[in-house]
């Protein structure tokens, strides 16, 4: 009884010593002018009281914020790169540069922000304080072949970059880009051609030309076009008037007018594109350059398009594709310039079809003989592509400069010595995707603990400071 | 928003998902609907052009009463189109009346051969809400009538499908009877 008596005095003193403290846990509130997610807001309910909005996207909190990064004011935030790497040029493609790390760096027609560029490319871009690449000896190679194809036919110069995963063929592609820009080529790029076929962007059926035009994407792909070689396509003129849809075009049009007109409405925009691609492929004055990554995704019998029956449009019967495959094949040509494709080694829903792989020669995974089904049309489609092998791994030089780069920029958690560098060059067998990712930025190596050498057994006190 | 048999589809939905919303519609009929109406897959219900609502609209009123849609030609590999000088108006006549004389002459050869195939698109043999609640009803209703095992358990609100009923059969108590809908 004593102790029953004594317990609401002990509580009452406690009491005052708790409202004394602070209320300094106020993460978990909710933000103001809005109820608190785990409060039971209908008792009346039967069964659990759910409130369904609790978690919806307005009022979830999760276990943190991002901050403003106006607001990450910390010196430990602040960046402390010191990378100073040179921009690229096209006097820079020689022998003696292999090796050397180069920026892409914006310009007011850059073809990175326009263009857009694969998605493994835009991760790392992001990571890296400026936008670098290393020339390798295929650069020089590419540079070389591109700079003999400015004066001959795109059909003579068709490549079509191969190489396992991760061997840097996205990035060779996109060095080509720059190089023919720096070169003053007109230069279309296409960084992701799976959206062409994967049912992403409208599709129409069009009586004229008896196949399913994309407008959004051809609208699209003007703009592009236009932002890139404004300079280029402003000094060119149409030679034949077009009028369609109530709009004409006479015959002294700039190109860049002409695709400005396009870029902005979706209904004309498939035949304007068409007309620009003839009138390119009729002048002679300015090399050409059609780069596509993910051309294998072209070269699939089905796309993921269904016609109205329910069957599955060809890759030829959709209008963007099928102007890719007429220039790839050599049906259309540019009277100077080339044709670059890249093929992404592993996507599985696009695969590199068997087509492809007899013209180009791959070994391919599977072994494939004369049974194997084949498409007449997509053979044809395919004839007289070239194989350019991009090598499967960087050369110790290459990747001592890609260290290097990454090393200047802050990334490394480990020391930055040759045993580091020599390990992740030999676990990752010099292919430069898993260098880069698995090797210099997924490394688990931290720097080496400091011991003093006064303190009493050394290695028992190792870790601790 | 977009109101299709009375259905509000949400704005920011993909368009094939959203028509599954509809009594009758699944994912497989949904695709195929989109197919006809070239309705991409990532095509949101904001996307959709008045055209477009407006074909879905008069087709689901009336799956039966629709016109087949006609095969169009597709360009073969050397294929170079006309100049675009002709509108698209005048290309479509054009194909009609073609479409129409070539129609003339199979007619004729047709009158004597066997009846027409099936076709397998289930588009044409499609029911949706009203018509196919009564359907069920009248099938659960000739079940009764013709004084079935499955008409009896319906009648019961007891499970029809051999369903144990010592515990557990609380949703065929609630949901089972003879109309159903």
């Amino acid at each position: 009884m004593a102790l029953a008596s004594s317990r609401p005095s002990f509580y009452r003193s406690l009491q005052g010593t708790l409202t004394g403290l602070p209320h300094t846990r106020g993460y978990a509130n909710s933000p103001p002018g809005q109820q608190s997610p785990f409060k039971i807001q209908n008792v009346k309910n039967s069964g659990t009281s759910k409130n369904k909005k609790a978690f919806s996207r307005k009022n979830r909190i999760g276990a943190f914020r991002s901050m403003n990064p106006s607001q990450l004011t910390d010196p430990v935030l602040q960046p402390h790169s010191n990378l100073s790497v040179p921009s690229f040029k096209p006097e820079l493609m020689t022998e003696d540069r292999i090796g050397q790390v180069v920026a892409f760096n914006q310009t007011p027609h850059d073809p990175i922000k326009y263009f857009g560029i694969p998605k493994n490319m835009l991760l790392e871009f992001r990571l890296l304080s400026q936008r670098c690449s290393v020339i390798r000896n295929i650069t020089v190679f590419t540079a070389e072949e591109l700079k003999s194809a400015a004066s001959k036919p795109s059909h003579k110069t068709r490549y079509v970059l191969t190489g396992p995963s991760g061997c840097g063929k996205s990035f060779l592609l996109l060095q080509a880009v720059q190089f023919c820009l720096a070169e003053e080529w007109i230069v279309i790029y296409i960084p992701r051609a799976k959206t062409t076929v994967n049912s992403t962007t409208t599709h129409t059926y069009d009586l004229r030309t008896q196949t399913y035009l994309q407008p959004n994407f051809a609208q699209q792909t003007l703009r592009r076009i236009l932002e890139v070689n404004s300079s280029n396509l402003q000094t060119l003129t149409m030679r034949e008037g077009l009028n369609y849809d109530r709009r004409s075009f006479s015959s002294g049009t700039t190109l860049a007018q002409l695709a400005s007109a396009g870029s902005k409405d979706p209904v004309i925009s498939s035949v304007v594109l068409e007309t620009l691609l003839n009138e390119l492929s009729r002048q002679s004055k300015i090399p050409v350059l059609l780069a596509v990554d993910d051309f294998q995704a072209i070269y699939n019998q089905k796309t993921l398009y269904r016609d109205p029956h329910f069957s599955a449009i060809r890759p030829y019967h959709l209008a963007i594709p099928r102007l890719i495959l007429e220039y790839a094949s050599g049906k259309r040509s540019f009277p100077k310039g080339a044709i670059l494709g890249a093929i992404t080694a592993a996507d599985p829903m696009f695969p590199v079809t068997t087509e492809l792989m007899d013209e180009l020669r791959l070994p391919g995974t599977h072994p494939r003989s004369a049974y194997n089904k084949r498409s007449k049309i997509l053979q044809e489609y395919a004839q007289g592509l070239m194989n350019l092998p991009v090598p499967e791994e960087f050369s110790p030089r290459e990747a001592a400069s890609v260290f290097e780069n990454w090393m200047r920029d802050n990334a490394l958690t480990a020391p930055a010595n040759d045993e580091v560098f020599l390990a992740k060059y030999t676990e990752s067998a010099g292919n430069p995707k898993a260098f880069v990712w698995q090797g210099i930025l997924g490394t688990l190596e931290g720097a080496a603990p400091i011991v003093s050498e006064n303190t009493p057994w050394p290695q028992l006190r190792e870790g601790r400071m | 928003m977009v109101h299709i048999l009375g259905i509000n589809l949400p704005d920011n939905q993909l368009a094939r998902f959203a028509l599954t919303s509809i009594y009758g519609v699944g994912p497989h009929l949904s695709h195929r609907l989109c197919a006809r109406f070239q309705i991409h897959d990532r095509c949101r219900v904001k996307d959709l052009t008045p055209f477009q609502t407006t074909a879905l609209a008069s087709f689901l009123q009336s799956p039966k009463t629709a016109l087949p849609v006609p095969q169009y030609p597709l360009a073969p590999a050397n294929f170079v189109p006309r100049p675009p000088f002709k509108s698209t108006q005048e290309l479509q006549a054009e194909f009609n009346a073609a479409k129409t004389a070539q129609k003339q002459n199979r007619d004729e050869k047709l009158l004597q051969m066997a009846p027409e195939k099936k076709s397998r698109d289930p588009l044409t043999e499609l029911r949706i809400e009203s018509e196919l609640r009564r359907e069920i009803r009248e099938n659960i209703a000739h079940q009764r009538m013709i004084g079935s095992y499955v008409g009896r358990r319906h009648a019961m609100h007891l499970p029809v499908r051999g369903q144990r009923t010592q515990t557990n059969a609380k949703t065929a108590r609630k949901l089972n009877s003879l109309d159903r809908w």
